[in-house]
């Protein structure tokens, strides 16, 4: 009876009045259908923190960029006594954030001292697990290593070589790295 | 209360108005938008989301949904990528036996039936290109290399210049008149002297394809759904995506599934040009009066009788006007073909372009449209033709335009024969003058360029960058500013006003699915641009068409104006504006607002065309004066039509602004430019031109919805 006398009321009222009424019921459907989507597929501040860190990520990759074009194309040394383009002290902290690669050729080299690393590299196909190059700012020095793992004569094993990064390569578009001293 | 209940429809409109603001401001840019902004789409990172659907995966930047929803439609692309890559690759693989190599062949089924399509579609061009321009490639169709070099005598020689001018006039003056007759032999002569004739003529092959299939297709199409509401409602929302649908979004699938060359124009031109002829053959089947239909049951027709012999005589007018917008469309379409390798005019157009040579664009340009306009006026004085009938006639007066074309084809071939000893040792310009051997005026026009730019650099470059620094960036701001939450509801809600919950739905479905796409801000982008025309297309439509109206003469003189710059392919604005403005976003908006002030201009002068003469006395008789008639009779009568003209700029405006993208936009047009040149862009092509052609339907929808209840509520059949 009481629902009956509400659905009478509702349905006497002006048309406008009933209108208004759609729209004010259709904006709500709306914004509580997006508030519930945000739930679901919406990103928090995790995902803001992740972005910023990325956007930071992508503007100094940009920096280190623009620094390395600028840099002479051939080997970049640390070290006075050679023909090489003696990097100052600054532009080596500068390209050793910046490279990213460790060419054979200086993991070649740097087996010469790890014959164990050396044994597994060749026995698994050349294969490398990881590399990394990175600051040490402690002792104001460029750090480059790699890991090789694989099975030799029925052992699962893994080497570590790593050391001093003495020389890069800079080929005009990216540097790498040249010589690893691990001695 | 009392407010409401006297302005009940002011009070909900400032309603929406309120939230939609509140919202806006409410809802703050997320911090990383610019960051998400700034990558590619399908660029893989560690921070994005994603989901499986359909066994494919779809990455995303998880993010604040209520400023923008995330691209769950993502799969959409990938999706009909993989459907066309299996359906051309791996679907009912059938035998097919192979005439070169003499053995069998597995090939897709589709596969196959599009290579025979595209097989027939390359002999039906070449025979007309030859018939036209000659060549040996239809003659070796029916026999053979080996035959053909020892009878060199078959090829065929095409047709002198002057035999298509002469029978071109010769048409002209059966359908219209010695006006049109003029006209006709001067468009032909000018193609011809400006050494136009080989690509105009490639372009007409194509057309003479793509016409009459469309025809062929539409009137069948027409009839089956006048026969059947299942077929209508099947068809109905095809056909309305397809008039608003942008024609580049097309030739992305086309590309994929019958491959580059004028073959693949001709059925892509045929994919747009045939719903125009569907609409229009039921627009004619169903006006024709029951008693029509009746008198021809009684006089013991069949259905295959009542069809052909009664119904599509009766509905000739329609069906005629049908063939005349294929035509147009084929123009249209002469020039977005060339983006898939059709020849031609529209080539030759595009290379200019592309090469920034206005001067050779200009003449390219302005041989298509006198042609379009041509076979424009040729099509409407054929549907308004009226066939006559003499039981008294001489042969001579029943054959005189057939004899008259036999004799210029005679005096054609001796022309070109003398022509062989006139200009011996060099081109025989009686026969056909070769392209870039006739008069040019491209260096003209290039100096033309030079000198508006050098004596206008400094205004022009002022304009330029008041436009874009103060209009065109702070309006862009707006609307990429627009939550999409606030968005959505600003829409729907104006759907629900308008035309109530059904109305809400349709519109909330159609923004819904571009606002869950990866596309939402160049949607916005292309809205921007679109409205800013639209805004100003109007402003300058509805003046100068009311102006217009004024007098007799005037109206008729612009609405034969709007007929002509309506016949042009929308392309050919392009050169103008950037012969003025060069490469700029103002070239485009400018190309956008001259286009769609066409049908403002023309739906003005007809909505006040139409209001009844009666209620002008009626009006004149009560002492109103001429401007009090003008504002309380005929603008408010005539404005339900009005909006029908602004439907229609806006779809113009859309067209424009997606064809824009050549030049450099930064909108959807641009997206689907891409796609052009993307191996799989087919999905993402054909997806974006799904997004332009909602963003047309949504106004389509509101405008007409309110149209009708506003014609219902002035009493206006």
């Amino acid at each position: 009876m009481l629902k009956n006398n509400y659905l009478n009321r509702l349905k006497e009222l002006p048309v406008a009045i009933k209108q208004i009424g759609g729209l004010v019921t259709i904006t709500i459907i709306i914004i509580l259908s997006f508030g519930i989507l945000n739930i679901f597929w919406g990103g928090g501040d995790e995902l803001i923190r992740k972005m910023k860190l990325e956007e930071e990520r992508i503007a100094q990759e940009k920096k280190l960029n623009a620094l390395i074009s600028k840099l002479p194309s051939g080997v970049l040394v640390t070290f006075d006594g050679t023909d090489n383009y003696r990097l100052s002290d600054e532009l080596y902290e500068a390209v050793c954030n910046a490279t990213k690669l460790i060419p054979q050729r200086a993991i070649m080299a740097a087996h010469f001292l790890n014959y164990e690393a050396y044994e597994l590299y060749t026995i698994n196909g050349n294969k490398i697990d990881e590399t990394y190059v990175k600051w040490n700012n402690d002792k104001k020095k460029c750090f480059a290593g790699y890991t090789v793992s694989g099975n030799n004569v029925g052992v699962n094993k893994s080497a570590n070589v790593s050391g001093e990064v003495l020389s890069f390569l800079s080929t005009g578009i990216d540097t790498r790295v040249y010589f690893i001293k691990n001695f | 209360m009392e407010f409401i209940k006297k302005y009940p429809k002011l009070f909900q409109w400032l309603f929406l108005l309120i939230v939609f603001f509140a919202l806006c401001f409410a809802i703050d840019v997320p911090e990383t938008y610019k960051f998400i902004r700034g990558q590619a789409e399908f660029v893989k990172d560690p921070n994005q989301s994603f989901y499986v659907f359909l066994g494919k995966e779809v990455r995303y930047y998880a993010f604040d949904v209520f400023w923008r929803l995330p691209p769950l439609l993502g799969w959409v692309p990938i999706w009909i990528n993989d459907s066309l890559f299996f359906l051309m690759n791996e679907w009912m693989p059938i035998e097919f036996w192979n005439e070169d190599t003499q053995e069998f062949r597995t090939r897709p089924l589709v596969l196959q039936i599009s290579r025979n399509l595209t097989a027939f579609m390359t002999f039906l061009i070449e025979l007309i290109r030859e018939i036209l321009l000659g060549g040996l490639e239809t003659i070796v169709a029916f026999t053979s290399w080996d035959w053909i070099d020892k009878n060199p005598w078959a090829e065929l020689p095409g047709l002198p210049w002057t035999i298509v001018a002469a029978g071109s006039a010769i048409l002209a003056y059966k359908l219209s008149g010695k006006g049109l007759a003029l006209f006709a032999g001067l468009v032909m002569v000018y193609i011809s002297i400006f050494g136009q004739w080989k690509p105009s003529m490639q372009t007409l092959s194509f057309i003479l394809v793509a016409a009459p299939l469309s025809f062929i297709f539409g009137l069948g199409l027409g009839i089956a759904a006048y026969k059947s509401k299942r077929v209508e409602k099947a068809l109905y929302p095809i056909l309305l995506v397809m008039q608003t649908m942008p024609q580049y979004a097309v030739l992305v699938p086309a590309l994929v599934l019958f491959g580059v060359g004028d073959h693949a124009a001709v059925i892509i031109t045929m994919v747009v040009a045939v719903p125009p002829m569907i609409l229009l053959t039921i627009l004619g089947l169903r006006a024709i009066p029951p008693e029509v239909i009746e008198a021809g049951r009684m006089s013991g027709c069949n259905n295959w009788q009542l069809m052909f012999k009664v119904l599509i005589p009766t509905a000739r007018r329609d069906i005629l006007i049908g063939v005349n917008q294929v035509i147009m469309v084929c123009f249209s379409m002469a020039v977005i073909s060339a983006f898939i390798g059709a020849k031609g005019l529209g080539f030759n157009l595009l290379l200019a372009l592309n090469q920034l040579n206005i001067g050779l664009a200009l003449e390219a340009g302005l041989c298509i449209s006198l042609i379009a306009i041509l076979l424009d006026k040729m099509s409407l004085a054929w549907a308004n033709k009226q066939t006559d009938y003499f039981g008294n006639l001489t042969f001579y007066q029943r054959n005189r335009n057939i004899l008259f074309f036999v004799a210029t084809v005679i005096i054609g071939i001796v022309l070109a024969y003398i022509g062989t000893f006139l200009f011996k040792g060099s081109y025989n310009y009686l026969f056909e003058v070769p392209h870039n051997k006739g008069i040019s005026t491209a260096d003209f026009w290039n100096k033309g360029v030079d000198w508006i730019f050098d004596t206008f650099f400094v205004y022009i470059k002022a304009f330029n960058t008041w436009l874009i620094q103060d209009v065109l960036q702070p309006m862009r701001a707006l609307y990429l500013r627009m939550p999409a939450v606030a968005t959505l509801v600003l829409v729907v809600g104006a759907g629900y006003l308008i035309g109530g919950i059904r109305s809400a739905l349709v519109v909330c479905g159609l923004t819904l699915f571009i606002a869950l796409s990866p596309w939402w801000d160049r949607a916005l982008v292309t809205a921007y641009m679109a409205t800013f025309g639209v805004v100003i297309s109007c402003i300058i439509g509805f003046t100068v068409g009311t102006l217009c109206f004024q007098n007799k003469h005037s109206a008729s003189f612009m609405l034969g104006v709007c007929d002509i710059f309506q016949t042009f392919p929308s392309f050919v604005y392009l050169i103008p504006v950037m012969m003025l403005f060069g490469i700029t976003d103002t070239s485009v908006l400018i190309a956008v607002i001259v286009y769609a002030t066409i049908p403002a201009t023309r739906y003005t002068i007809e909505g006040l065309r139409s209001v009844p003469v009666g209620l002008h006395d009626a009006a004149t008789m009560s002492g109103v004066n001429k401007f009090q008639r003008l504002t309380k009779i005929e603008f408010p009568l005539a404005f339900p039509h009005m909006m029908l003209g602004l439907n229609q700029t806006i779809v113009f405006a859309l067209f424009m602004v997606i064809i824009g993208a050549f030049i450099g936009t930064e909108d959807l047009g641009q997206y689907i430019l891409k796609a052009l040149s993307d191996k799989k862009g087919a999905g993402i092509g054909f997806t974006l031109g799904i997004c332009v052609a909602f963003i047309g339907l949504i106004f389509d929808n509101l405008i007409r919805t309110w149209v009708e209840k506003r014609k219902k509520h002035l009493g206006i059949n």
